[in-house]
């Protein structure tokens, strides 16, 4: 008898994976920006949030590779002098941390809108599917640009920097729903043609079992290869927020308020407070899509490519 | 008291256009432990009826009249959390495809223990126990292996096992086996329906066994309904349909049989279709097929005809 761990490692989802040479690249880099980011208060040399270890007069030191650099800073300083790798760090934990939970709360709210309307059908389909639309027409980024300024005006900016990781999960969680919930409820509606449906109706579940337990999981690999796109989408819809100075304040920033920050200063010579933290967005970003092409082709039989 | 009585049912489709009658005036009763056939083409309203008797037809169709009374409960008038604890649980239903009826994803225990679970108050254990004893009874091989796999581990024949051991989990007093063997390759019918058979009579199970194939029927039920065009057109012990049918629908049927053909002719086949629900004649529905077609025949519908143990729904035998 062999082991479940031994039964995952010969299978064809293993097997495809250590054959793919960019899946492979893009899971370490994926994973060295995780492990780097979550350990940042062990790993960063500086404390961005602590005031008292910022000297102003250190500000806009670059690399330490360019003349001028300074041993203490690898990617320089910004321009209130906090190290930027330091900054970095923090900022990529705070992004992927928005980014995973705005995709939680998407996936929640848009599998149970996608489960209800596939399985129930009729009028709650039509509606939820219209309200689904309606979401839609609006882009993420106007729907979050109006919340979060009004937000501000209304709340005073100082609440807001306290909210802001809240704000941003939040916004950008409600805005992206229908994705979800349109994938989900296309799954469901050939699922629920299929006979093991009608067998469990027969043994007498409850409807909410039914979609849950019965159904749920058979749509589930749709759901993760969204989720990985997804995920990317909502880290890049964030630094768009952030870089039009409506996401993570300045304080506690993250990447897209780090390259906000430095743009400003780009023409000044100071190109690295803009350029190191759009290189690492770029390669989190990247990585996580490239993951996520090769999860889709793995799960979907149907596209064989040779 | 019978197990089941269906009285004057009639099924209607609500669409747009129009209400379509997929069953009308159907009525007959089960005894406990009895074994009843329903057979006829497809189409006849057979699924129809079975799903009419667990209240699970799919919309736009209803019970437009009559009773389905199941211990002297009449299913038709139950709220669905009262028909809830009925189906699956008093009755059980084995659908044709094994393939499809078990869930891809969850194990072949999983989905044991949950059916348990939703009619009985049982702890995990038990339920593994009942699970793994009720594998054995319908003699799958090393049944606590089975229990941790997935039904696409498992070969045709031992799925449609695992649902006949599901469906008894709960000792129904029903079971509803709508073409259990059809979707199975001919070595493995003969081995299921067998052991249907031997586990209905050991617990003494009422079966209602849909299927267009007279030797199943034969082999194993007590008594036959013919269906055509969504009504009963004969009602009669298995022996009786397949050695003197009344009816010229069910000698038709019984004639087609391969056995009834001299070899190197012809297979016998009753000439044309069965009409769709949009324009069944007027009349008894089957004159337009019928070899013995008489003029009371295109215009009023036959009552039934009772002799002994037969009902026959034909204005020919009602002559004779």
């Amino acid at each position: 008898m062999i082991s479940r761990w031994q039964q995952f490692a010969q299978s064809s989802f293993v097997y495809s994976f250590r054959n793919d040479a960019i899946a492979i690249a893009s899971a370490i880099v994926l994973f060295a920006c995780l492990t780097a980011s979550f350990s940042a208060p062990l790993i960063a040399p500086f404390d961005p949030y602590d005031p008292m270890q910022i000297d102003l007069m250190d500000s806009e030191t670059p690399p330490l590779w360019q003349q001028g650099g300074d041993t203490r800073f690898f990617f320089g300083t910004d321009a209130q002098g906090r190290d930027l790798l330091s900054t970095i760090l923090y900022g990529t934990r705070i992004s992927i941390t928005i980014g995973v939970f705005a995709v939680l709360l998407q996936a929640f709210v848009g599998i149970s809108f996608g489960l209800l309307a596939g399985y129930v059908g009729g009028r709650l389909d039509s509606l939820l599917m219209r309200v689904a639309d309606i979401q839609l027409s609006f882009s993420t980024l106007m729907v979050a640009i109006v919340t979060l300024a009004v937000f501000q005006v209304a709340f005073g900016t100082e609440l807001y920097e306290r909210l802001a990781i809240l704000m941003l999960i939040l916004v950008i969680g409600i805005a992206e729903w229908p994705q979800y919930a349109r994938t989900v409820r296309a799954s469901v509606l050939a699922e629920k043609k299929k006979e093991y449906v009608d067998a469990a109706r027969v043994i007498g579940f409850k409807p909410s079992r039914i979609m849950v337990r019965h159904i749920l999981p058979n749509t589930l690999s749709p759901i993760l290869v969204i989720s990985t796109v997804q995920v990317a989408n909502a880290i890049v819809s964030e630094a768009a927020l952030s870089f039009l100075g409506l996401g993570m304040p300045i304080t506690k920033p993250s990447l897209g308020s780090l390259i906000n920050s430095g743009f400003e200063f780009i023409f000044s010579g100071s190109w690295w407070i803009t350029i190191i933290p759009s290189i690492v967005l770029i390669i989190l970003v990247l990585s996580i899509n490239l993951l996520g092409d090769w999860l889709r082709d793995v799960l979907n039989p149907k596209l064989y490519k040779d | 008291m019978a197990l089941l009585e269906v009285r004057k049912l009639e099924v209607q489709f609500a669409f747009r256009e129009a209400a379509l009658t997929a069953l009308r005036d159907v009525s007959f009763s089960l005894e406990a432990g009895e074994r009843l056939g329903i057979v006829g083409e497809s189409g006849a309203g057979k699924s129809v009826l079975a799903f009419s008797i667990l209240n699970l037809i799919s919309k736009p169709g209803y019970v437009s009249r009559g009773e389905i009374l199941f211990g002297g409960l009449d299913l038709v008038k139950l709220s669905r959390e009262e028909m809830r604890k009925i189906r699956g649980n008093r009755i059980s239903m084995i659908f044709q495809d094994p393939m499809m009826t078990l869930n891809p994803v969850l194990t072949i225990g999983t989905q044991m223990v949950e059916a348990l679970k939703a009619h009985q108050q049982i702890t995990n254990a038990h339920a593994k126990e009942i699970a793994i004893n009720n594998l054995a009874q319908v003699q799958i091989p090393a049944p606590e292996a089975r229990f941790a796999q997935y039904p696409h581990e498992l070969s045709g024949g031992m799925r449609q096992r695992v649902v006949i051991a599901i469906s008894l989990l709960t000792t129904p007093a029903l079971i509803i086996a709508d073409e259990p063997s059809t979707a199975l390759d001919v070595t493995i019918q003969a081995e299921i329906i067998e052991l249907l058979l031997s586990l209905c009579e050991r617990n003494r199970v009422g079966l209602i066994l849909i299927t267009h194939d007279l030797g199943v029927v034969s082999a194993v039920t007590q008594r036959t309904l013919v269906m055509y065009a969504g009504r009963l057109v004969e009602d009669a012990p298995t022996r009786e349909i397949v050695q003197h049918a009344l009816h010229p629908y069910t000698s038709g049927l019984i004639n087609a049989l391969p056995q009834y053909t001299s070899p190197g002719q012809p297979l016998n086949q009753i000439p044309g279709v069965m009409p769709s629900l949009h324009n069944v004649p007027a009349g008894c529905a089957f004159n337009p097929r019928c070899p013995y077609v008489m003029d009371i025949c295109r215009t009023t519908v036959p009552e039934y005809t009772i002799k002994t143990n037969t009902r026959v729904a034909c204005h020919m035998v009602a002559q004779q």
